[in-house]
């Protein structure tokens, strides 16, 4: 039997192109996901392996604010330890060398003046620590930085990667804001591990002195490295250093920091690539399986006779399953080989669009797993096999009888096509009503899922109502396509169970992308919304939108002085530990931030908060600590106060849960960095004017962007227009996929309907009116399986839209355009998948087709 | 009809084939189908050709009939010669100027009986002549089924609408292939007196492929082909005649 299942693979080579194409593709994206993921896994290891390759010990306070912070450093925000402990540490036995490291934020403005550095990467700075083997970066050039004369510029380290990018080199002078701008002499050049450094962050290195200075605070450190002497290993040493050390304080090895800071590298970059990858291979594989079920259904249909010749030979049930199965199999597992080498160039491929995109990610040749290329196989051939179980089974059902029998054979209904359409009924319209009615996440996903697998079920019973309707309204009633529109029309609707799982391949992708859109332009439309409700102001600074890269909060204060210029008020955010758990703050002068920023007020007042007296809380968060609690708050420098809540806020887009007072704020954290400066312009002055005398202004910053309201919300949404890319590429992935799908099933169409196109073209059917009928059959199709799937993805992205609005202020909003487009593009499809069977039917030999038995 | 070699003379013919020639292969492995058939099929007759299996029977009506082309030699429907046509001249000349009826799969499953007699017609984006349609739906004797689709008709009312179908477009000359072969002997009888009726009463003119004497006997003109050659030709066949012709090939 296997021989026949083989037979059967390179007898129907052409036939199976389809599925080879599905299987090939959605393996080779989980093969490339995997590869990629390793690869950065193992290049981020050996980078830190290799940077902190002579630290034995790390000392840091126990004091934990903040484990997951979006805005504080790798591996979490720590209170800080006095750096004298050094001078404690290296009388402890073992201990060859300790010296306090100073992590904190600087921003290089390069050779142009404009901020050096990427799309995210943190931007560092710090103390040049004096110990090679304790340094986590070399010199590659120069020299380590000294103390010079006051007034003079500091001398400074930077590393390679920043100095390539900043177009900075040795001697040059230039500015790092730490945020206060610090003039610098560039002494050295440093690499990071065997790297320009890490991925595309800047590190600038100070002497301790000006690093105590600016980024750290007189006699305090982030952490104490620790070296051991020859022969003492890290657990020894971290022993005898944890009894030198005061309560409050504790040593980790160096094994475990290396490991801590690979950790949190992984949840910061890999996470976010893992689950975007991931969707792309489960949406191609999923898209894949319903195009191989469908061929194997049409294959099983046309290979009843064959089927029944066998049963009348005496081959048994199970063989005629198990040469089914055996024949997918096969296929899924040579599809899946090569789409393993195309998850290598996958690989590839994105990590050079991620270095392109300025994502930069440590260098080295891809890892290639044995575990990626077991599992990728396995996905593949189980799927496939899975797809072809359903077909397979019925060809083990063929009764011998049929290969006698002349006539065309009906399917015979299974079981559980007589209750596939109850039962579609009832989930669809169970999901709906939960999905409506539900109230919390669980049920509304409960009901989007119910609402998925439902429309899948009754796809039969909608692709004939659906087809006739489509194929009227889009061949204007059969005069635009004329008979060959009807004939098309009549033929998609002959097999509905066919045409809708043809259909649905399409559908499930299109549904998934319609989906991230729907839901991507709610966000985005709610964000802008929200800056329309409480941007106050006529102009904005901003920062980056992302990474954290701050504006010194002088620098309101500076606008404030600038002619034209009526109010400018600092916003930023940070860490702290609320009552016990990590939450970012917004810190503002509450002064005057009314008059920048109408906040929706829902109790107490925002003049409440001045001077540090109260907090701000949303009204998510005043579950928790309602108006007139008091809350503890630990600051980032590790001193804890209790106040009360003195303001309740709804929701505004940029607002984090907690807002304090900018002035408190700072007294307890370094580098309070403001992330937008938003500027009310005193009347008769023009947003030109406005807006030429503050770029005029920030000039030594760095020119930051000066936004007008426009603008500032269009950049508050950018982050979106990201997952809206990424909807895109995953269309044209599901698209193409589908593609294949669908141009299969054509192709068997017309295979099988060989006759029928002889007699058409016997009575008059010209080769174009062949084709024609073939390409409109197809976009009937395609229309079939785009129209559910927008209709069924917008469904969802409302459900969800909703789902997520009870925690966050987003409302549903469709792009009209993009859901046009989407169509258009399902509608591409169809007429571009009817190519190569529109030209077969067009070909067909006219004797051979009518002689046809 | 009171038929005689001067009035097939006097009536020009409706599809001529000159010095026809089809041949398959080349050098030594050349089989000819077709070995200078020389036939005129004159306008308003019933014309049968008959053969054993390979005589070209088929062969010859394919090339007739523009569904097939011709190694040498001429055909012509009423002036127009098919040899130089195009692809698509020939469809065009299938749909406008002749019928079809095949032995079986004659019509499209997805469309009703109604549809199927006008699809010649609807391919051609022409509209019917409603009282010819009519009338032949009247000669075909389908009236109420009209709104069935193929399956759901019996074998033999399949067969009419197939005939409705080919007089549809009142082409120049029916073909039909074999179009009883699959139909038990009450309604291949009544299909061939429907045959009949649309020669004797609407004028058509009718080439039919068969190896049936009973059927050939509806003709009034039986041609017999064998191996590629016109071998001879009975006026007014009667079955048992055709039967005793017949039985010459054998020897």
């Amino acid at each position: 039997m296997l021989t026949i299942a083989l037979r059967n693979l390179t007898a129907r080579r052409r036939r199976l192109i389809g599925t080879f194409l599905a299987v090939f593709l959605g393996v080779a994206f989980l093969a490339g996901t995997m590869t990629l993921n390793a690869t950065l896994s193992r290049n981020f290891d050996n980078l830190f392996a290799t940077a902190d390759n002579g630290v034995a010990a790390v000392v840091r306070s126990d004091t934990l604010i903040s484990d997951s912070a979006r805005t504080g450093p790798i591996g979490g925000l720590r209170a800080p330890v006095p750096s004298r402990l050094a001078d404690t540490l290296r009388t402890v036995p073992g201990v060859a060398a300790a010296e306090p490291d100073i992590v904190g934020y600087g921003q290089l403005l390069g050779a142009d003046g404009k901020a050096v550095g990427g799309n995210g990467p943190p931007r560092l700075a710090g103390n040049w620590i004096p110990s090679e083997q304790l340094n986590a970066y070399h010199l590659v050039a120069g020299r380590a930085p000294r103390d010079v004369a006051a007034g003079q510029p500091v001398e400074a380290v930077i590393n390679r990667g920043a100095a390539n990018s900043g177009k900075l080199k040795l001697g040059d002078t230039t500015t790092v804001q730490t945020p206060l701008p610090v003039r610098v002499t560039i002494v050295g050049i440093a690499g990071f591990g065997g790297q320009d450094g890490i991925g595309q962050s800047t590190y600038v290195g100070f002497t301790q002195t000006v690093a105590e200075k600016y980024v750290g605070r007189a006699g305090q450190a982030t952490q104490i490295m620790v070296a051991a002497k020859n022969g003492a290993s890290q657990d020894t040493v971290v022993a005898a250093v944890t009894k030198a050390l005061p309560s409050g304080v504790s040593a980790i090895s160096g094994a475990a920091y290396t490991k801590a800071n690979t950790d949190a590298i992984g949840k910061a970059f890999l996470t976010f690539f893992k689950a975007f990858l991931l969707v792309f291979a489960a949406v191609a594989l999923l898209v894949a399986s319903f195009s191989i079920h469908n061929t194997y259904t049409i294959l099983t249909a046309q290979r009843t006779r064959e089927n029944a010749l066998l049963r009348a030979l005496g081959a048994s049930r199970a063989q005629i399953l198990r040469s089914s199965l055996a024949e997918a199999a096969l296929l899924g597992l040579l599809a899946s080989a090569v789409g393993v080498l195309g998850g290598l160039g996958i690989a590839q491929g994105l990590k050079a669009l991620f270095d392109a995109a300025g994502f930069a990610l440590p260098a080295g040749g891809l890892a290639v797993t044995w575990t990626t290329i077991l599992l990728a196989l396995l996905v593949g051939v189980g799927v496939t096999a899975l797809a072809a179980l359903g077909p397979a089974v019925r060809a083990s059902r063929v009764p011998p009888l049929a290969a006698l029998r002349e006539a065309a054979l009906g399917e015979a209904r299974s079981g559980f096509g007589r209750v596939r359409t109850p039962l579609g009924a009832v989930l669809l319209g169970g999901g709906v009503v939960l999905a409506v009615a539900g109230g919390s996440i669980a049920a509304a996903g409960a009901g989007a899922a119910a609402t998925t697998v439902g429309v899948v079920l009754l796809g039969p019973v909608a692709a004939r109502a659906a087809v006739r309707v489509l194929g009227s309204l889009v061949t204007a009633g059969g005069r635009l396509a004329g008979t060959t529109g009807v004939l098309a029309r009549r033929n998609a609707a002959r097999d509905p169970r066919r045409t809708s799982a043809t259909a649905t391949a399409l559908m499930v992708g299109v549904a998934v992308v319609t989906l991230l859109t729907v839901f991507a332009t709610s966000v985005k439309q709610s964000l802008k919304d929200d800056v329309d409700r409480s941007f106050a102001g006529d102009l904005a600074v901003s920062s980056p939108a992302f990474g954290g890269g701050g504006l010194s909060p002088q620098l309101a204060a500076d606008l404030r002085r600038v002619p034209g210029v009526e109010a400018a008020v600092g916003i930023g955010t940070g860490t702290a530990s609320i009552g016990g758990a990590s939450a970012d703050v917004t810190f503002a002068d509450t002064d005057s931030l009314a008059r920048a920023v109408s906040l929706d007020v829902r109790g107490g007042s925002v003049a409440a908060l001045a001077g540090g007296h109260a907090v701000g809380v949303s009204d998510k968060e005043a579950k928790k600590h309602p108006l007139g609690s008091t809350v503890s708050v630990m600051f980032p420098d590790g001193s804890t106060g209790t106040v009360p809540v003195g303001l309740v806020y709804g929701p505004r887009g940029s607002f984090e849960d907690y807002l304090i007072d900018a002035a408190t704020w700072s007294r307890h954290a370094d580098q309070a960095t403001d992330t937008q400066v938003i500027v009310k312009l005193a009347p008769g002055t023009s947003p030109a004017a406005g807006r030429a005398a503050l770029t005029a202004a920030v000039v030594p910053c760095g020119s930051p962007d000066v936004q007008d309201r426009q603008q500032f919300a269009d950049a508050q949404a950018s982050g979106v227009d990201v997952v809206l890319t990424i909807s895109y590429v995953l269309l044209v992935l599901a698209i193409v996929i589908a593609l294949a799908g669908i141009a299969n099933t054509l192709a068997l169409s017309v295979h099988e309907r060989t006759r029928e196109l002889g007699l058409l073209r016997a009575v008059g059917l010209t080769r174009r009116q062949a084709r024609s009928l073939v390409r409109w059959e197809s976009l009937l199709v395609a229309l079939f399986g785009t129209l559910g799937g927008v209709a069924l993805g917008t469904f969802l992205g409302w459900t969800l839209v909703r789902a997520a609005s009870s925690s966050t202020a987003i409302a549903f909003a469709a792009s009209p355009p993009i859901l046009l487009l989407i169509l258009a593009a399902g509608a591409a499809a169809g007429v571009l998948a009817a190519a190569r069977p529109a030209r077969r039917a067009a070909r067909l030999d006219l004797l051979a087709a009518i002689g046809q038995e | 009809m009171n038929a005689t070699p001067t009035t097939t003379t006097i009536t020009a013919p409706a599809a001529r084939a000159v010095a026809a020639v089809k041949r398959y292969g080349s050098g030594d492995a050349a089989v000819y189908a077709l070995d200078g058939v020389t036939v005129a099929l004159p306008t308003g007759r019933f014309t049968a050709v008959m053969g054993p299996s390979g005589s070209g029977k088929s062969t010859l009506m394919h090339c007739l009939a523009g569904l097939d082309r011709l190694t040498s030699g001429q055909i012509y429907i009423g002036d127009v010669e098919l040899g130089t046509a195009s692809d698509k001249q020939l469809t065009l000349l299938r749909r406008e100027k002749l019928g079809f009826v095949f032995q079986s799969f004659n019509l499209l499953p997805t469309l009703s009986a109604g549809e199927n007699i006008t699809l010649p017609l609807d391919l051609a984006g022409r509209t019917p002549d409603q009282d010819w349609l009519r009338t032949v739906v009247d000669t075909v004797d389908l009236g109420d089924r009209l709104k069935h689709r193929p399956a759901e008709l019996s074998g033999g009312q399949q067969q009419r609408v197939a005939v409705a179908r080919a007089l549809a477009a009142r082409p120049e000359v029916v073909f039909a292939d074999e179009p009883t072969g699959n139909l038990d002997s009450r309604s291949a009888a009544e299909v061939l007196r429907l045959l009949r009726t649309m020669v004797t009463d609407l004028g058509q003119t009718l080439v039919m492929v068969t190896h049936d004497p009973s059927a050939a006997a509806y003709a009034d003109e039986v041609l017999f082909l064998g191996d590629g050659r016109l071998v001879d030709r009975l006026e007014q066949p009667t079955r048992d005649a055709v039967l005793a012709r017949m039985q010459r090939f054998g020897d």
